[in-house]
């Protein structure tokens, strides 16, 4: 069987009504909604008719939004997903990034390993900023042997807060290196769990041997004025950086 | 975004990238190696050779012109992909919804530019050391309540 008439290839065909200056996009939107629940390919029965009056009026194209994103880094249940759900207005989503042999080498930093694949879950959520910004919120795994897909995450992040939980402080060691490696600006969240703290601030910091550049602070990963308020000052100091090094220039 | 329904169904099971498999934070410990690499199929083993630009943030929509080619009724993969991509969508949302691994959405993502079906907008990225970009964005995030 040949499914030339599929739905994309109907989309394709130049419009028979509206002008040249019509809304293609909008049209495909449009039909691509009707055909969604069911991925219609298979469905050649009853191709869409375009036709802008259903449509309404030609809109103007709509652009992508511009992307910005937000790297949450902790090790395994620290609450990553939690505060991504907290947060986004999207549940979070899910998305597996495996190591693959073109990225062996880069995962040797596991001693005694031979295992050649790693399989990575990454929570993302968004929110939208305004008409032309998209915050995305990426969880990832804070450990060094998925240091090989933080190039990516990290490059263009507007900077990352380390969710740590204070009775596993050693979790969080690879991503404070990387992003002061990387110098992403970063700041340490340790989630308080049912409100409780195993140690304080203080001995978090003195712990961690974070510069007293970086902010310690406490947040609860469920409650979601919480979370805007460590995505706060996260981005206050991602601010002050920007601003030294344009008045630097 | 979240009115998009579930089109997971664009993609053969044994090519996902094996989610809701139980695993809390994504490890899976011990697995055969050659699970991580059957979703590679997709891509005819293509693992590199993207456009590096393409980022998982990156947003991808359909293209408004016609495409060069038309998609081969035997990948609908790709169709669910272009489908998706009605309304802006980014990489990695695409790769969760169709529930397809996120390097070989990539490739897909960049094949798909090239066959002229989506516009993936690599340059339409925000310079995250504006002072104005953080400031709009911390406008954003103080007026959620």
């Amino acid at each position: 069987m040949d499914y030339v008439r599929s739905p994309e290839w109907q989309l394709t065909v130049p419009p028979v009504t509206g002008g040249r200056n019509g809304d293609p996009a909008g049209r495909h939107r449009g039909q691509h909604s009707a055909y969604a629940p069911n991925v219609g390919w298979h469905h050649i029965g009853a191709p869409p008719v375009v036709d802008a009056r259903v449509m309404g009026p030609p809109k103007k194209k709509r652009r992508a939004p511009i992307p910005v994103k937000i790297v949450i880094a902790g090790g395994f249940g620290v609450g990553k997903t939690t505060t991504v759900g907290a947060i986004s207005e999207i549940a979070p989503l899910t998305t597996e990034a495996e190591m693959t042999t073109a990225s062996i080498g880069v995962d040797d930093m596991l001693p005694g390993s031979d295992k050649t694949t790693t399989t990575v879950a990454m929570d993302f959520g968004c929110v939208t900023i305004d008409g032309s910004l998209k915050l995305y919120l990426f969880g990832t795994p804070g450990q060094a042997r998925f240091g090989f897909m933080w190039d990516d995450l990290s490059r263009g992040a507007l900077g990352a807060l380390v969710v740590v939980d204070s009775a596993r402080l050693e979790e969080c060691h690879f991503a404070i290196d990387y992003f002061e490696r990387a110098n992403l600006p970063f700041v340490v969240a340790v989630n308080a769990f049912d409100g409780h703290l195993a140690h304080d601030l203080n001995a978090v910091r003195w712990a961690l041997a974070v510069g007293e550049h970086v902010p310690v602070i406490r947040f609860d990963a469920r409650q979601r004025l919480s979370v805007r308020d460590a995505l706060l000052v996260l981005l206050d100091r991602a601010l002050d950086r920007a601003l030294r090094e344009r008045g630097g220039t | 975004m979240s009115d998009v329904p579930d089109p997971a169904t664009g993609v053969r099971p044994y090519l996902g990238a094996g989610l809701g498999s139980g695993e809390p934070e994504g490890v899976a410990p011990g697995s055969d190696p050659s699970a991580a690499l059957r979703p590679f199929v997709l891509t005819s083993g293509r693992v590199v050779g993207v456009d590096p630009a393409i980022g998982v943030e990156t947003q991808v929509t359909v293209c408004d012109g016609p495409p060069r080619t038309h998609l081969p009724s035997s990948a609908p993969e790709l169709h669910a992909i272009v489908a998706l991509c009605a309304a802006p969508m980014s990489v990695a949302e695409i790769s969760a919804r169709l529930r397809m691994h996120l390097g070989v959405t990539r490739v897909l993502v960049g094949d798909l530019r090239a066959t002229g079906h989506l516009d993936v907008h690599t340059l339409d990225v925000a310079d995250p050391r504006d002072p104005e970009t953080i400031r709009r964005v911390i406008r954003g995030l103080r007026a959620i309540s």
